[in-house]
């Protein structure tokens, strides 16, 4: 288990897991998420890890989207409702999430980069 | 619906099923693998079957009735890709498309698909109303939206 007990999402083709990145957290993303509303367990899912990453004071977070083959809109919502926190915190306490994507994978390559323009300085697209 | 303009030498696939949610990644998977053996561009054919998965997408949810019918054409001479999604909707569904279609189709495609998706994230109701800001930003096509009595219709084409 990770270090901020957040337990796995298996749901349909989706999975969803954290995993411990040294002093630092990664977010692996897999199979497809693509039904009607993702949000049911997506938002709690990344309001735990919010919560999280700012009680442990973790400095970056990695969202590893490489092994997702489909996100569908209500997908694209749910990550960028979670990124959007950022905005509420103050510049100190703010950490950086570091999108990991597949070069291969075209709407990865066109959608991903654009989560950049959220919240500018703290989303890193690699 | 009339393919009677269709050249002898265009391909097509054209499907109809009463919208059901599941049949959705089936789709978009029947798709991706026509597209495959119809045009040489991956890239495109991709994001034509991304688009073809969020038009679905729509029509499943605001459908009133069965009968959710889908037309993929594709001119191998010049590549070309038009995409036509019918479905029937009562008449609020029909103005909240209306009022999304008009809002998402004017301006730089980037900056509207990053202001909507500021606003998805702001809302409670279960919704996104991201789907067609997604598929004018990623295909870079021409969208429309006609309506005849109760009937929607959504099409793209991409060059």
């Amino acid at each position: 288990m990770n270090r901020l007990n957040i337990e796995k999402i298996h749901e349909d083709r989706m999975e969803v897991e954290i995993f411990d990145d040294d002093s630092n957290i990664c977010v692996k993303f897999k199979g497809d998420i693509d039904m009607e509303d993702p949000g049911v367990l997506l938002d709690p899912f990344f309001n735990k890890l919010h919560e999280g990453v700012v009680a442990q004071k973790i400095k970056e977070v990695r969202a590893d989207f490489n092994e997702l083959n489909f996100l569908n809109s209500s997908g694209i919502k749910a990550v960028a409702k979670w990124i959007m926190k950022l905005t509420e915190l103050e510049d100190d306490r703010k950490y950086i999430i570091r999108i990991l994507y597949n070069r291969d994978i075209t709407w990865q390559v066109t959608s991903l980069p654009t989560l950049n323009f959220l919240v500018p300085g703290v989303v890193k697209v690699e | 619906m009339s393919v009677n303009n269709t050249s002898m030498t265009d391909g097509y696939i054209e499907l109809k099923f009463g919208p059901r949610w599941k049949y959705i990644a089936c789709v978009r998977g029947f798709i991706q693998n026509f597209l495959a053996i119809s045009i040489v561009d991956q890239s495109k054919a991709d994001k034509i079957a991304m688009a073809a998965s969020e038009l679905l997408e729509n029509a499943v949810k605001y459908a009133s009735r069965d009968d959710t019918h889908i037309l993929i054409k594709v001119s191998p001479a010049t590549e070309e890709i038009k995409i036509l999604v019918v479905n029937t909707a009562n008449q609020e569904s029909i103005d909240t498309l209306l009022a999304i279609y008009k809002k998402i189709s004017e301006g730089d495609s980037l900056k509207v698909y990053v202001t909507q998706m500021k606003e998805a994230a702001l809302r409670s109701d279960g919704k996104s109303h991201l789907g067609l800001a997604r598929i004018r930003y990623e295909t870079g096509g021409d969208l429309k939206v006609d309506i005849k009595n109760n009937e929607v219709q959504v099409s793209i084409a991409i060059g």
